[in-house]
């Protein structure tokens, strides 16, 4: 353990408010928030929170250095961004296993976590070339319209515990390549990873002489995410996290007329068709329901099986799920780690007493393993007779909820009729299926797939989902405009002044 | 130790002192952590919301689960 902190810069108490090398801020007002291993239990180092006092000195910093970068030509920022990837590259390993020290998930999946920050670097860097505008053809004689997007300004980004690292990537690369500055303010169960990604940061833009391009603020929600989501200096906030917080989020940031982009909950679901290939099915239904311990966004938690398959899918998942290695994430075969803390074990354990008691047979786990350590579980499968009330909620956990279905509509009513609307897929190798289910009449979720599984998004696609999952998308394909301004332009290179729709005024 | 829980404790505090608070205030109906995290707000914020009558009540049958919750986690020992 003391190996990887050491390679990342990570000291037994650490600032948590930062602008740049050299600029980390330290109030002695700030509490101490300490990280911990939660395979273990062991206290890995502590933080000293940003205080209102250092939360002013990042944000001054960030509106600072946002005049500057956003005059910087946006080639030259796809440079910073493309050396930011590059020491990405560098620090791939160690970041990736303090990524599986603080928050659980396997070895494999941290420092996969890393590669997805630097694909997502790669992708800034070329999107600093193609931060295209429309031209329009205007209706009045020698007048040209086009559009131009703009940086926006000192843009929030709050993180969740489940993708530490990812997530900050997906905002703060897309944001640098449009010209903006980010404010981060990350879990406070996942501190550490923060700073050394602020390290690593801090080297990149000390090589380009920059300084507040990339800015962390590491605090609890109700004192710096507060703070945040109610600064009118910050006109966009990137929320990931739960429905209810991003409710709060929401009404706080549009009373103030600023912008959110909003990743919130999931409950996705796979549907698994009577034609299916179910051992492609199974495979893909134990990564998306075991991977990172069922704390991803896109986990799968629903299974809608047809009738006719319904106990052969059951009984290979159970198969599989008894297969699966539980224990120490550092360690080479383990498939699944601890949760990330007590509260999210009780969380599960008292998901299950309600599931049983809305008629939920639990068919497979349902036990703490405390042999293990206090936050290790076994993944669940919990057979509903009906789609109750307890599987509309996402529940952060391992838990699998399976269902029958007769035909494929009611197949898709039953997936459409959670409030969430993140990832969903289905097993099938009947095409008007497939298509059926891809239209407009299907999926009603932002991701929506075949013969792949609802978790393991490419950083290429527009990443969010709808309803309660809060309509907002980041990462590849358009979602950089989120992070930009629009502006739309008509110059008149005529001697004229004809009105838009032929309107004639005091002529 | 004396187990101080108000209406005023906010729930990151409170999930992060007493995690066994969790499950006790779910089976109430009144969810803590959501997507792994808890919320932002106070107890007294998240009862009213979720229309608990009687908060003071249920903070008194908390505290109560909590100390009983770790007398058996010590008898275990």
């Amino acid at each position: 353990m003391k190996g990887i902190l050491k390679k990342l810069n990570i000291k037994e108490v650490n600032a948590g408010a930062c602008s740049g090398q050299g600029a980390w801020y330290e109030d002695p007002e700030g509490k101490e928030l300490v990280s911990y291993d939660p395979s273990s239990g062991e206290p890995i180092a502590k933080v000293i929170q940003a205080t209102d006092k250092t939360y002013e000195q990042v944000i001054k910093q960030a509106v600072h250095a946002f005049k500057t970068w956003r005059m910087t030509p946006a080639p030259k920022r796809g440079q910073v961004v493309r050396d930011l990837g590059q020491a990405l590259r560098e620090y791939k390993e160690p970041l990736g296993e303090l990524v599986t020290l603080e928050m659980g998930k396997i070895r494999a999946e941290g420092v996969g976590e890393v590669q997805e920050m630097i694909d997502i670097c790669d992708f800034a860097v070329g999107l600093s070339r193609q931060l295209y505008g429309l031209a329009m053809h205007s209706e009045r004689p020698a007048h040209r319209m086009f559009e131009q997007w703009h940086p926006l300004g000192a843009i929030g980004v709050i993180s969740a515990f489940n993708f530490p690292v990812a997530v900050w990537s997906w905002n703060a690369a897309i944001a640098a390549a449009c010209g903006d500055t980010t404010v981060w303010k990350p879990s406070s169960d996942t501190p550490l990873t923060a700073i050394a990604v602020q390290h690593i940061c801090n080297a990149v833009m000390a090589d380009h002489g920059l300084q507040g391009i990339f800015n962390l603020a590491i605090g609890r929600g109700a004192v710096v995410g507060e703070r945040m989501i109610n600064d009118e200096r910050l006109p966009l906030i990137s929320f990931t996290g739960s429905t209810q917080m991003g409710r709060r989020v929401s009404e706080a940031v549009a009373r103030r007329f600023g912008r959110t982009i909003l990743e919130l909950g999931g409950n996705n679901a796979i549907i698994v068709a009577g034609d299916a290939d179910l051992e492609m099915a199974v495979r893909t239904i134990l990564f998306g329901a075991v991977g990172t311990a069922g704390q991803r966004c896109t986990s799968t938690r629903r299974i809608i099986v047809h009738k006719s398959v319904a106990k052969e899918l059951t009984d290979r998942i159970i198969k599989a799920y008894e297969q699966v290695k539980i224990g120490n994430p550092m360690e080479e075969g383990t498939l699944m780690g601890p949760l990330v803390t007590q509260a999210a074990v009780e969380d599960m354990m008292a998901a299950l007493e309600t599931a049983r008691e809305q008629g939920g047979e639990v068919i497979c786990g349902g036990h703490r393993l405390e042999d293990l350590g206090e936050q290790f579980v076994e993944p669940t499968i919990v057979k509903m007779p009906s789609q109750t009330k307890i599987v509309h909620n996402e529940t952060f956990a391992p838990i699998l909820y399976l269902m029958e279905y007769e035909d494929v509509e009611e197949a898709i009513r039953l997936h459409n009729e959670v409030p969430q609307g993140l990832s969903s897929a289905i097993f099938t190798t009947n095409l008007l299926t497939a298509e059926k289910f891809l239209s407009h009449e299907g999926s009603d979720c932002g991701i929506a797939n075949v013969n792949i599984g609802t978790s393991g998004a490419e950083i290429g696609g527009a990443f969010g989902g709808e309803k309660e999952t809060g309509g907002g998308r980041e990462s590849g394909s358009d979602a950089w405009k989120g992070y930009m301004r629009r502006q739309t332009n008509t110059i008149n290179w005529s001697k004229e002044l004809p009105l838009a729709q032929g309107i004639k005024f005091g002529d | 130790m004396g187990i101080d829980i108000s209406l005023d404790t906010s729930i990151e505090e409170l999930v992060e002192r007493y995690p066994q608070a969790v499950s006790f205030l779910s089976r109430r109906g009144v969810r803590c952590i959501r997507c792994g995290e808890p919320l932002w707000c106070t107890l007294g914020e998240l009862l009213r919301e979720d229309g608990i009558e009687n908060p003071h009540d249920l903070i008194k049958e908390l505290v109560e689960y909590i100390r009983k919750r770790g007398e058996q986690a010590e008898g275990s020992k």
